[in-house]
């Protein structure tokens, strides 16, 4: 029987295998976690953006009915726990955020005290009894009033007010600006926003006073790791400490931390040896959860007549706010802009100053794109502007840019190393599939009959999957670059697979179990597949960075062909044939070319477990193997896109209507193409929200305005438009499924791609460049008014 | 605070209830019956992962008390479909199209969209959206949300049709 013949999975569109539980209400989220005797605890927090604290006055919640305990920073339980984030660079300048402050608050929502009550009702009562005196200071409430001379200093012992400062060089860039046909600057800005999962954060402690051991519920995208950290921090023996991150609603890079509200809920469970919970509300998730995006980038581009771009020169500065996170860092937005800022391009001449600057605003981190999204507004709208400049289309200007998919593996000027490709042909598939010149002629009729309607086209390659080469690179504390994966076979055949990644939308119990069942040739309902228990689970480091297909699904395949083999290796003892003329195919190990000498898998299971003595010599009994699994260069994998929008402006509202958004997407061998689907749209959905809606505004003194729902917009179902994706499937070489990480993707685009359709949009009226994000109503007015104020300059009638 | 007590009908069988006059509905339904489906987002009417119906309405249990429920009927996320009965044909509809991730929003999507399917049977998918355009999901983009609402409209439309 040929290869072809064994049963598939990958590819197919199964039905998710975890949704009955969730569709019936009856998934376990951490706020589901009720333990008997359990307290709450409310925190307090920071009013002040910049302050020394003088006095908190905690007597009045203290003596408060049902209150147990009220911790304030300057207590004993709670001294020298901090929490650092380093990375391991040339210049970088460290913080420690307290898990109480107890002298200096940095930013508005930090926790300051908590209180611990019977109930969160009286908790919230008692917090409010809290008061605390401040001594103001300057707040520092955007990059550029950080690096300014007379700033304060934010942190003991530093000399300018950033985390980390990155320079990069690659080719000549003075001999190609010299060489330059033309050469434009623009100064970009994207503003703070975040994951927002539909869940706040929360964490549940339990502690044995007895035996010493920790258990702790948590909304956290990667147990493992954290698990590490909250031993180091609490100083309890990490094999005493158990993370259980269950269904988790959603996470979006927010849940990745150590934070300070995790480390407080456990000491206080230490200490009262009763099981101690506590679930955020939205704003305090507004407040303190970590934010992103936010970044400034002064661009030069230099260009040929014919629209190629040749270089550029960037200056990237990234609000970071108060304190570097744990494990991220503070420096990974600007490092990520720096490495990525060039995009899918051949630009070989490249310079970049990148700061990750400090100010008085909630701490920064990763979030689902991880400054893509900004470098990719720089690198697309320099795209659209030699567009405009050599008055070639936006598409040409990109063709004539992109990588060469023939030149992969391509290494670029910052040194990714993009596996595989199909640049130019998913450009070449949105033309076609968005029928670009149909659209062009209906947007000439719109603006015939007084209607704006503008086109948008961005390309991007999503790096994802990185593995140990790629976190050495960046200089990360913590070499996130592995997965690993247990499968066990038990005596009825049946697969129990543990992943190390951990699913909260994602899906791995299905996708992972496709890969399993394909590799062990069982039915796909003979798999489960778990996640989220370090007392169970082996060591790895969790969901982020678009990985899990192929890291988790790399490790389950290599800990699940470990299991085919001991299966084929027994056969071959009981059939008395050599293991390589055996093959396991649909249920069966059976000889090539003879499947009627074949043994059934349940039987060889049942054997492996209840009949020792039928195993060869050497053979233990057990059917399980684990593995880790990085990819093979430790380099990741490259995901590539192409999105394309129509809109219509309404110059009066300044509303943007997203009429049609087209995506061509190739993200290699696709497991399961209804749940790349969804990850899609997602993503989208998400940079749709961030081109047009979200934003977390500080005022001038730094106080934080959009602390509810009604003030940060999240899109909802009229403002996402029916997306449209199409797929290609260049496989990767690196990568043991073919596939590639795309999980961030989505959001990378609509940033780009929204502005360029509103700057086309508004050609009729005049000349704008639209460089700033988010569109809300009034920025699009601003450009209004420009682009009218333009043509009227144009015309000379001012 | 003293306690208010209250009897309700919840997911077709009596309660006789008791709370504290603050206590929210939310609140109330999760942890003191445990029931956990109905999920808690924002706690401040924007989210809607926290609508149930009462009588016969969506709302958000975390804008009413629980003692207001005196008298009411509540359907919870839970009375969809008994736990050892099939998924109700629009839970079916949501498997069978992908229209859930994560599943915080789950729960309140489908009471949303239950009540469109029980006072509109047969939307259009503008209708859809703004129906449940009060329900936020950070998850899906909202596609396969609105596919699977449309395809449970046609599901129970052809059933409808076999019965008369």
């Amino acid at each position: 029987m040929t290869e072809q013949a064994r049963p598939s999975f990958i590819g197919a569109r199964v039905k998710r295998l975890e949704d009955p539980r969730l569709l019936r209400g009856h998934g376990r989220y951490v706020a589901d976690v009720r333990l008997p005797g359990a307290l709450e605890v409310a925190f307090v927090r920071s009013e002040m953006p910049h302050a020394d604290i003088t006095a908190v006055d905690a007597g009045a919640a203290r003596e408060h009915p049902g209150v147990v305990r009220v911790l304030t920073g300057s207590d004993e339980l709670v001294a020298g726990r901090e929490i650092r984030g380093d990375w391991r660079g040339e210049i970088w300048q460290t913080s420690a955020q307290p898990a109480l402050a107890g002298d200096r608050v940095r930013f508005v929502g930090q926790p300051i005290a908590a209180v611990v009550a019977t109930s969160r009702y009286v908790a919230e009562d008692a917090a409010s009894l809290v008061v605390a005196d401040y001594r103001e200071l300057q707040p520092l409430t955007s990059a550029r009033a950080s690096l300014s001379d007379g700033a304060p200093l934010l942190h003991e012992g530093w000399t300018r007010n950033f985390f980390r400062h990155s320079h990069f060089l690659g080719g000549d860039p003075d001999a190609a600006f010299a060489a330059a046909d033309g050469v434009l600057e623009l100064r970009t800005a994207t503003q703070r926003q975040t994951g927002m999962p539909l869940e706040t954060r929360g964490c549940v402690a339990d502690y044995d006073v007895v035996s010493g051991s920790l258990t702790v519920w948590m909304t956290n995208q990667m147990p493992s790791v954290v698990r590490t950290s909250l031993a180091d921090v609490l100083g309890v023996e990490e094999n005493r400490v158990r993370v259980v991150a269950p269904d988790i609603g959603g996470g979006f890079g927010v849940k990745a931390y150590l934070y300070p509200e995790d480390v407080v809920v456990c000491l206080l469970a230490m200490e009262l040896g009763r099981p101690v919970r506590w679930i955020e509300d939205r704003r305090e998730h507004l407040l303190a959860a970590i934010h992103a995006r936010q970044q400034e980038h002064r661009v030069q581009v230099a260009y040929r007549a014919d629209g190629k771009v040749l270089a550029i020169r960037a200056e990237v500065l990234v609000d970071s706010g108060a304190f570097s996170v744990h494990p991220w860092t503070a420096g990974l937005e600007a490092g990520n802009a720096l490495s990525l800022l060039p995009g899918p391009y051949t630009i070989g001449d490249y310079e970049c100053d990148a700061y990750a600057v400090a100010t008085n605003k909630s701490p920064f981190g990763p979030v689902r794109g991880v400054a893509r999204p900004a470098a990719a507004l720089s690198t697309e709208r320099a795209m659209d502007q030699v567009a405009r400049a050599t008055g070639l289309d936006p598409i040409e200007v990109r063709r004539r840019n992109l990588i060469d998919a023939r030149d992969c593996p391509y290494t670029t000027v910052t040194g990714n190393l993009i596996d595989s490709a199909s640049f130019q042909e998913a450009l070449d598939r949105l033309c076609e599939v968005a029928d670009y010149p149909q659209l062009r002629r209906q947007q000439a009729e719109a603006r015939e009959a007084g209607r704006l309607l503008g086109i948008g086209v961005a390309c991007y390659a999503e790096q994802g999957a990185s593995g140990i080469h790629e976190y050495l690179r960046r200089g990360m504390p913590t070499i996130f670059g592995y997965e690993t994966a247990l499968v066990r076979m038990d005596p009825s055949g049946k697969v129990l697979v543990e992943v190390t990644t951990h699913s909260h939308g994602q899906g791995h119990e299905t996708t992972i179990a496709q890969v399993v069942a394909t590799r062990l040739q069982v039915p796909l309902q003979d798999v489960r597949v778990v996640y989220g228990d370090t007392s169970r689970m082996p060591y790895g480091m969790g969901t982020f960075g678009s990985r899990s297909i192929v890291m988790a699904g790399g490790a389950a395949s290599a800990a699940a062909d470990k299991v085919r083999l001991k299966l084929e290796q027994f056969a071959a003892h009981l059939l008395e044939i050599s293991a390589d003329d055996l093959e396991t195919v649909d249920g069966a190990v059976r000889a090539k070319g003879a499947p009627f000498r074949s043994i059934p898998i349940s039987e060889l299971a049942r054997a492996a477990y209840h009949q020792p003595h039928r195993l060869p010599q050497g053979m233990q009994p057990l059917l399980e193997a684990v593995s880790t699994y990085d990819t093979e260069r430790g380099t990741g994998t490259w995901t590539n896109a192409c999105h394309l929008a129509l809109v219509e402006l309404d110059p009066g509202l300044g509303l943007l209507d997203v009429q049609k958004y087209v995506v061509v997407h190739d993200c290699g061998v696709i497991v399961n193409p209804t749940i790349v689907e969804g990850q899609l749209h997602g993503g989208i959905a998400h940079g749709i929200g961030g081109a047009l809606l979200e934003e977390l505004v500080y005022d001038e003194w730094g106080q934080p305005l959009s602390t509810t729902f009604m003030d940060y917009l999240l899109p909802s179902a009229t403002e996402v438009p029916r997306i449209e994706a199409h797929h290609i499937e260049t496989p990767s070489p690196f990568s043991a499924t073919g596939s590639k990480g795309m999980g961030e993707g989505g959001a990378i685009a609509p940033g780009p791609v929204l502005a360029a359709a509103l700057e086309d949009a508004l050609r009729p009226l005049g000349e704008v460049v639209v460089t700033e994000l988010p569109l809300t109503p009034e920025r699009v007015l601003r450009y209004v008014d420009e682009a009218r104020g333009a043509a009227a300059d144009a015309s000379g009638d001012r | 605070m003293s306690e208010r007590v209250f009897r309700f009908r919840l997911n077709g069988t009596e309660v006789e209830g008791r709370a504290e006059p603050r206590r929210l509905l939310s609140d109330y339904l999760r942890d003191d019956l445990g029931l956990t489906g109905t999920h808690v987002g924002c706690e401040h009417g924007i989210c809607g992962a926290c609508t149930i119906h009462l009588n016969g309405r969506a709302v958000r249990s975390c804008l009413l008390f629980a003692c207001q429920v005196d008298g009411a009927e509540v359907r919870t996320v839970e009375g969809l479909a008994d736990a050892r009965d099939p998924l109700s044909p629009l839970q079916e509809a949501f498997w069978e199209h992908h229209g859930l991730q994560c599943g915080f929003c789950t729960p309140g999507m489908l009471m949303t969209a239950a009540e469109l399917l029980e006072t509109n049977p047969d939307p259009t998918e503008g209708e859809i959206r703004e129906a449940i355009s009060g329900n936020l999901c950070r998850c899906t983009g909202y596609v396969f949300i609105v596919d699977a609402i449309r395809a449970a409209a046609d599901k129970l439309g052809a059933r409808g049709a076999e019965r008369q």
